[in-house]
């Protein structure tokens, strides 16, 4: 009962944990910055109005927002929140979890292509080049996993009794391990450096061009699967920081949403101080997170526990 | 057995029949797809039987004093002639609508004939118990093939293709045969049986040369460049038989002659795997790059031999570590995805074939939309896609689960094993991720957007007969997908052949990941089909506007103005320079009043240019220098002999 507690917390505070961001932000511009709740504004007028569809879209264009959703609620559905037990776990399910974001993936490039918008066109190219070298990142990241932990899925990882964490004996490599998962979260989620969610209407983007022709509740369900995206690596991130438990339910719950917070504060501030990398840089950066990655397992390969 | 030669007799009169009946052409197809079809029906229930009661079928028969016809039937040879046959099937019928041409009904009907062939020589090599009859099957098969390849021989690139797949199977057969020579001297005999007692230097040696010449036909790099010649050339749906199960016969050749050796040096697992990365990275990286649809399909056909073989490799390095279990996961995973390749190759030659007969266009940057006006062939294609890409809940995605699974697992043994389970994984990974990435290039490219051309404007949908097979091969990718179940137990079953599978660990194992693979993808329906609901309720009473894609204020927008391919694909494959260089043709512009200007680019293969310019000319250049030999002075020529006959003399 407590996991679907904790799964319904985490889906509804996604929106409100995405708005630190940008108040993070307007604090750094010196702005007062939009209110903690506006998220939940844009989504909730986003489902109150209709749509507007190109006539050169198929049905790919309207399946892509429910792919996406979908892929980001089942993801949900395996992770650990604060050490509890998920709703779902078997063995080989983080495999299975990053080809969902393949499929969901997948989809977002083809409705940009559908659009036939030069745009959209050239976010999907890049959406498509920036997720294979993230990918290879993750992988090595779970290959030090099996080394630590013999096992092939998130409750292993992160559950009860488990053995990643920073403050284990194994601790020390994982420092580099966060760094590398927060490059990859910051890639995968189309944040500074590698893409600005900010910039609208700029050949600079990747993800908010991709989805330039949806609207209304279409919108919506992509708005809130970036959302859900972004809480699901952050979380990953939290449960590497801190193993969750700390005895009481109550307390790991706590423990968890402040890390949470502390971890899209430290988003936002990098979002306020480095400005994005040219294109061209940015592959040097996602395998930056590759190297730092793999010289952790050589690191835990070197001196296992 | 005799079944089976029932079978094979109905289909070879399959193949016979038009040659009479040429005047008809209807009538001709007809018969001959019909005599094809119910012949490899007819063929699937002995090997059904065959394959899951474990039995052996045998025959044998002399012919002359040394040679003699040896066919047997175990585990891996029945769980080929699933997809033989099948796939055959289907590209039969695919052939009704797709040969439309009467005016060239004989030529038409011998491609009939080949094409029976074909299917009668690849159950024949996967039948095959001794060397004798290998080698004669598998010359049938690939003079069979050629025949089919050059079925325009008219056009002078057709002709081009067929001498480069001429030559290259020609090749790749010597060096087979020669390593058969190698056998015989060593056990004095044909048979398959005695191989095994040779020296174990030996045996490397021989793996080696038969690895390069199955290579050659299964499409490993560097000895893979015949492929995306020939597919173009060919009829799509010989392309499709040719690329769903001809290439795979390679890969039955390296499985059962490693059988046949027994020999467990790991350094063979080692080069099958590093052969397996390389092929795979480099296959797909290439395709990426083209713009012909069924070049590009080929490229892809040498990643997935590239996939196959990582999964053989790891196969090869857990019998070598004594390691049932990986050997096991890694073995199985390899024959799933072949099976799952078949399928869904098969379903994409046939998808780019509807798109080529009805646009009359090959290249991807002139097509789009095509999605609206050909429903079928570009939903099918779309789920082939998905599949191909390895993503849930399609069968791709089972086959590269179980290799990942073995993967992961060869990480626990960890001192011999650690660097090839990092380069599975890894591999893998980057594989899956430009192969997603190629895909979406296709479908986005082709499928959606506005036409380009003229042609693609005015596509429709292809003949019955072609959307039949392709819509039964597209939910065979998802029933494979969904339930596993039965297949990952049939690649099991197939790998006893190949090693002693502890029944235990591996029963619980299978279970185990088949169901979880049910489980994820029910999941998966259950949520998309949630989500679709809260939609549709979300689109309640609402106002839905069509309006032209918004162009950031520019109201005129053009088709020339998409992304095209080459763009799409343009960053990825700079990343990867050194794999695919590009030769582009681009003069600058530059002046006041600057000239009109092109751009031209193609991606170089970097096999073929090295292998043309380091191997073949070279040969070249020294043969040129014996000519003289050959002048055509017939006395000289009996001299020839005449010599040739003393010296034999001397030794003999």
């Amino acid at each position: 009962m407590s996991s679907f507690i904790l799964l319904a917390i985490t889906i509804l505070l996604a929106p409100f944990y995405a708005a630190v961001i940008q108040k993070v932000k307007a604090f750094f511009g010196g702005k007062k910055g939009p209110p903690l709740l506006i998220n939940y504004f844009t989504l909730i007028k986003l489902f109150k109005k209709g749509s507007v569809y190109s006539e050169s879209t198929t049905f790919i264009f309207k399946l892509s927002p429910i792919i996406t959703i979908s892929v980001s609620l089942i993801v949900l559905l395996f992770l650990p929140i604060a050490g509890s037990q998920p709703i779902f776990s078997f063995q080989g399910d983080v495999i299975f979890l990053l080809y969902l974001f393949g499929l969901s993936r997948f989809f977002t490039i083809l409705a940009g292509l559908d659009t036939a918008s030069p745009f959209e066109g050239m976010g999907t190219a890049r959406e498509a080049f920036f997720s294979i070298l993230a990918e290879l990142t993750l992988f090595t990241i779970l290959i030090l996993f099996y080394l630590i932990s013999n096992k092939l899925s998130l409750f292993a990882y992160f559950g009860k009794g488990q053995s990643i964490a920073l403050w284990q004996t194994i601790g020390t490599p994982l420092i580099l391990v966060i760094l590398a998962l927060y490059i990859v979260t910051l890639t995968e989620n189309c944040r500074v450096p590698v893409d600005d969610p900010a910039t609208h209407l700029e050949l600079t983007m990747i993800h908010e061009v991709m989805i330039l022709d949806h609207s209304g509740p279409d919108l919506a369900l992509l708005e809130l699967g970036a959302q859900l995206k972004l809480i699901f690596y952050s979380s990953l991130i939290a449960c590497l920081i801190c193993p969750f438990h700390l005895g009481s339910l109550l307390a790991n719950t706590a423990a968890y949403l402040l890390i949470l917070l502390g971890i899209y504060g430290m988003i936002g501030i990098t979002e306020s101080v480095i400005a994005r990398y040219k294109m061209t840089k940015t592959p040097k950066f996602i395998l930056f997170s590759f190297a730092l990655a793999l010289f952790a397992t050589v690191v835990i390969l070197e001196f296992p526990s | 057995m005799n079944e089976l030669f029932l079978s094979l007799l109905l289909i070879l009169i399959g193949g016979l029949l038009p040659l009479l009946l040429s005047r008809r052409f209807n009538a001709m197809k007809m018969f001959s797809i019909l005599f094809i079809c119910a012949g490899c029906i007819l063929g699937l229930f002995p090997v059904a039987k065959g394959f899951f009661s474990g039995s052996k079928l045998t025959f044998e028969v002399d012919i002359y004093q040394y040679f003699s016809i040896s066919l047997q039937m175990d585990g891996l040879s029945a769980f080929f002639l699933f997809p033989i046959l099948l796939i055959t099937i289907l590209g039969a019928i695919y052939s009704f609508h797709y040969m439309n041409k009467p005016e060239k009904a004989f030529k038409t009907a011998v491609s009939y004939l080949f094409f029976s062939l074909l299917t009668i020589s690849m159950v024949c090599v996967v039948l095959a118990n001794n060397l004798f009859t290998f080698a004669l099957a598998w010359e049938i098969m690939s003079l069979s093939s050629f025949f089919l390849v050059i079925y325009d021989y008219e056009k002078e690139i057709v002709r081009k293709a067929g001498y480069y797949y001429f030559v290259f199977t020609q090749v790749g057969a010597l060096i087979i045969f020669a390593s058969f020579g190698i056998l015989f001297t060593f056990t004095g005999n044909l048979g398959f049986s005695s191989i095994h007692i040779i020296p174990e230097n030996i045996k490397l040696l021989v793996f080696i040369m038969l690895f390069i010449g199955f290579g050659s036909k299964a499409g490993i790099f560097p000895v893979h460049f015949w492929l995306p010649h020939a597919h173009p050339a060919a009829p799509s749906h010989v392309s499709a038989i040719m690329s769903g199960i001809m290439i795979k016969m390679g890969i039955y050749g390296i499985i059962r002659f490693y059988i046949l050796l027994g020999s467990s040096a790991i350094i063979i697992g080692q080069i099958v795997l590093a052969f397996g990365v390389i092929t795979g990275i480099y296959g797909i990286v290439q395709a990426l790059g083209q713009n012909n649809i069924k070049r590009l399909l080929a490229y892809s056909s040498v990643e997935n031999i590239g996939i196959i073989l990582i999964g053989l490799g790891t196969g090869m390095i857990g019998i070598s570590l004594k390691q049932p279990l990986l050997a096991a996961l890694g073995f199985s995973g390899a024959l799933l995805h072949l099976l799952n390749h078949s399928i869904f190759k098969t379903l994409l030659f046939m998808g780019a074939g509807a798109v080529i007969q009805k646009t009359g266009i090959e290249t991807i940057d002139q097509l789009g939309g095509l999605l609206k006006r050909m429903k079928v062939t570009g939903i099918t294609f779309l789920i082939g896609s998905l599949a191909i890409s390895g993503l849930p809940p399609f069968n791709g995605f089972v086959g590269e689960f179980l290799i990942y699974y073995a993967g992961f697992i060869g990480i626990s043994f960890m001192e011999q094993s650690f660097i090839p389970s990092y380069f599975i994984i890894l591999s893998l990974a980057l594989i899956g991720g430009l192969a997603l990435a190629c895909f979406t290039r296709v479908i986005g490219i082709v499928f959606l957007g506005e036409p380009r051309t003229k042609n693609a404007e005015i596509a429709k949908e292809g003949g019955k007969s072609m959307l039949i097979p392709m819509a039964i091969l597209s939910a065979a990718c998802l029933f494979i997908g969904v339930l596993p179940g039965l297949f990952i137990r049939m690649a099991v079953t197939a790998s006893k052949s190949i090693m002693v599978v502890p029944e235990d660990i591996m029963l619980s194992n299978v279970i185990k990941i088949s169901s979880n693979i049910t489980f994820a993808a029910l999941l998966l329906f259950g949520v998309v089909a949630l989500v679709f609901l809260l939609r549709t309720f979300a689109y309640k009473n609402k106002t839905i506007t069509k309006s032209s894609t918004w162009g950031c204020g520019f109201t005129k927008p053009t088709p020339r103005m998409q992304y095209t391919g080459v763009s799409f694909a343009a960053m990825i494959l700079d990343f990867f320079k050194p794999l695919a260089p590009a030769k582009i043709d681009h003069p600058v512009i530059s002046g006041h009043f600057p000239k009109p200007t092109y751009y031209h680019s193609k991606i170089t293969d970097i096999a073929e240019t090295n292998v043309l310019k380091r191997v073949v000319k070279p040969i070249l250049v020294v043969f040129d220098k014996l000519r003289w030999i050959q002048h055509g002075d017939i006395h000289l020529y009996i001299g020839y002999i005449l010599f040739a006959i003393i010296i034999l003399l001397l030794f003999i």
